[in-house]
């Protein structure tokens, strides 16, 4: 028993280290986001600063911290850029939620064509859906850029959305077929001998039944769609429509950086997945699993 | 029911379209793009030059350099998130283990938020002159003098592949950890019952039954691995001297800083018949553990 015990504790020990490791970033930025740039660039920094909101001030009323505006014209460059993080945030969240609600609704009537009726060509089309996300990213950047540059959506939301759409259509669809092959098919066939259309039965029988699958699958598009950057970075060049990783890339690349004010960027930019990944945990992993498995 | 109906194809149609002008199209391009002169500084020139393009990624001394960095941080990275993704699978897979809850509640967050602050979150931990973990070592007398840990080719490397650990670890540790958990219970009791204790458990039940996800997640993470372009943006721009300049950020150099769409189309050609080998071992492995 004591040997049991012994066990537990170690093992016990080894998930709050893995613990650990996981949320000590997260907690350093915490910290640095409320600290002082002056405590950050200390050797060895400050590990537990005075607590001030002066850096998320600035970032949503552009009022300069006390510590900044000793420092000069460099300082001040990175500031303005980081004063672009709302508007960026705005973008990502018009892209991404236009992307998780064309999943949800073409992602499922397609998904429940796929998973529920025959037709001919079914098989082809599935698999061509599938195949096409074989193709790596940055292998067809170049086509891409000429797509959009053709269409004359530079630097535009449509552009972003068009291409996430084509990145997350195929997971999309491959994940909600799976899942409505799941469900008992007993109910639609009574609903459908009621004289219901396919389309009224998916939307009054199907739907109700699937809304974790729907949610996984919304997710799962929102959270590529807001964490997506090489594309983001070709396809837009202005505020107008860059979103939340390119401006971020821009900022952190800048030799300049202010960091305390960086740190405040990143704790804004990841409380939506942060909490999409806590909230819908099991959702996800489900999916998550589904998704490689079958 | 006489005439096939309308509604499967009229469902269907909106993600055909988009998923077909966005491949059937790209690829296309691609390979014109490859097997013709297109320097955009020189847009006049357009010649047909046949695989030059091809024989001059092939022959290019950085195209190899690139291939030798991403094979050493693909294996670096690789094998420490297959080990990583197997501990954490093996600890959450330990029900009324104090701390397993804590764990199933943050093990997702890194794999949830952008590759970008990921990258951006462990330079700012690992930066040379104000980094915390110099900080930390210095303050516990680990170190005496701050450690520029991005500059030198070996330790850059080494923290590109902790930044993706961190990020990429969850992942392999949800499929690891779903494979855990359809093992019988009874064969444990039966190995127990021969009083094998937990290392045996794990040697002769754990490991066989863990075999073919274990060949899956290794080529799943080899493809994210050598894909990786993000932190790669956002950490070290490809240095110190090329070190971590794998094969997908040199492919974004090539095509966005000198400008020349055919060299990068036929280096992106290779790339993508590269990553489509390991794709194709990963779906026949999936087939083969299908069929088991």
């Amino acid at each position: 028993m004591k040997r049991r015990r012994l066990e537990s504790a170690a093992l016990s020990a080894g998930c709050v280290v893995v613990a650990l490791f996981i949320l000590a970033p997260f907690a350093w930025m915490l910290v640095c986001s409320v600290a002082g740039e002056a405590e950050l660039t200390r050797r060895p920094p400050v590990f537990a600063p005075s607590p001030t909101l002066a850096n998320y001030a600035f970032i949503f009323t552009g009022q300069m911290p006390q510590d900044k505006t000793r420092h000069g014209i460099f300082v001040w460059q990175t500031s303005h850029e980081v004063r672009m993080l709302m508007p960026a945030l705005r973008n990502s969240f018009i892209v991404a939620l236009s992307v998780m609600a064309a999943n949800v609704v073409f992602g499922a009537l397609a998904a429940y064509s796929f998973a529920r009726v025959a037709f001919s060509g079914r098989r082809s089309a599935y698999v061509f859906i599938l195949t096409s996300r074989l193709l790596p990213a940055v292998a067809v950047a170049i086509p891409f850029y000429a797509i959009v540059q053709r269409l004359e959506l530079l630097d535009t939301y449509r552009a972003l959305i068009l291409v996430y759409l084509a990145f997350t259509f195929p997971f999309t669809v491959y994940f909600l077929s799976v899942y409505f092959r799941y469900l008992p098919a007993e109910v639609e066939e009574a609903a459908l001998l009621d004289g219901c259309t396919r389309f009224s039965t998916l939307l009054r029988v199907v739907v109700p039944c699937a809304a974790p699958g729907l949610m996984a699958a919304a997710a799962f598009a929102f959270m590529t769609a807001y964490n997506e950057f090489l594309f983001a970075l070709l396809l837009t060049q202005t505020i107008a429509a860059q979103t939340m990783p390119v401006l971020l890339a821009a900022v952190a690349t800048n030799p300049a950086v202010s960091h305390a004010l960086l740190a405040a960027c990143v704790i804004l930019a990841i409380i939506p997945p942060a909490l999409l990944a806590v909230v819908l945990r099991r959702y996800l992993t489900s999916g998550l699993i589904a998704s490689v498995a079958r | 029911m006489t005439r096939p109906s309308l509604y499967p194809y009229a469902t269907i149609l909106p993600v055909m379209l988009v998923v077909a002008v966005f491949t059937v199209y790209p690829l296309l391009h691609s390979v014109y793009l490859s097997v013709h002169e297109n320097v955009l500084t020189r847009p006049l020139d357009n010649d047909f030059v046949g695989l030059q393009n091809f024989r001059e990624v092939v022959g290019g001394y950085y195209f190899w350099r690139s291939l030798w960095s991403t094979a050493v941080f693909a294996v670096m990275a690789v094998a420490a998130v297959t080990l990583y993704g197997l501990g954490v699978a093996l600890l959450l897979n330990q029900p009324g283990v104090l701390g397993s809850t804590l764990l199933k509640v943050v093990v997702l967050l890194p794999w949830a938020i952008p590759s970008v602050i990921s990258g951006i979150i462990w330079r700012w931990i690992f930066d040379g002159d104000y980094g915390v973990l110099n900080g930390l070592l210095l303050a516990t007398g680990v170190v005496e003098r701050y450690v520029p840990w991005m500059s030198q080719p070996f330790t850059a490397r080494l923290c590109m592949v902790i930044a993706h650990v961190w990020k990429q670890g969850p992942l392999a540790a949800v499929f690891l950890l779903a494979a855990l958990q359809i093992i019988p219970a009874e064969l444990y009791d039966a190995v127990r019952m021969d009083g094998a204790g937990r290392w045996n458990a794990f040697r002769f039940v754990t490991v066989p039954y863990l075999k073919a996800t274990l060949a899956l997640v290794l080529i799943y993470e080899t493809i994210v691995a050598v894909a990786t372009f993000d932190l790669v943006y956002v950490m070290t721009g490809g240095g110190p001297a090329d070190a971590t300049a794998i094969i997908g950020w040199y492919a974004y150099t090539e095509i966005f800083r000198f400008l020349n769409l055919g060299r990068g189309a036929a280096l992106a050609i290779i790339l993508g018949l590269l990553l489509l080998g390991l794709v194709m071992i990963y779906l026949r492995l999936l087939r083969s553990e299908e069929a088991a």
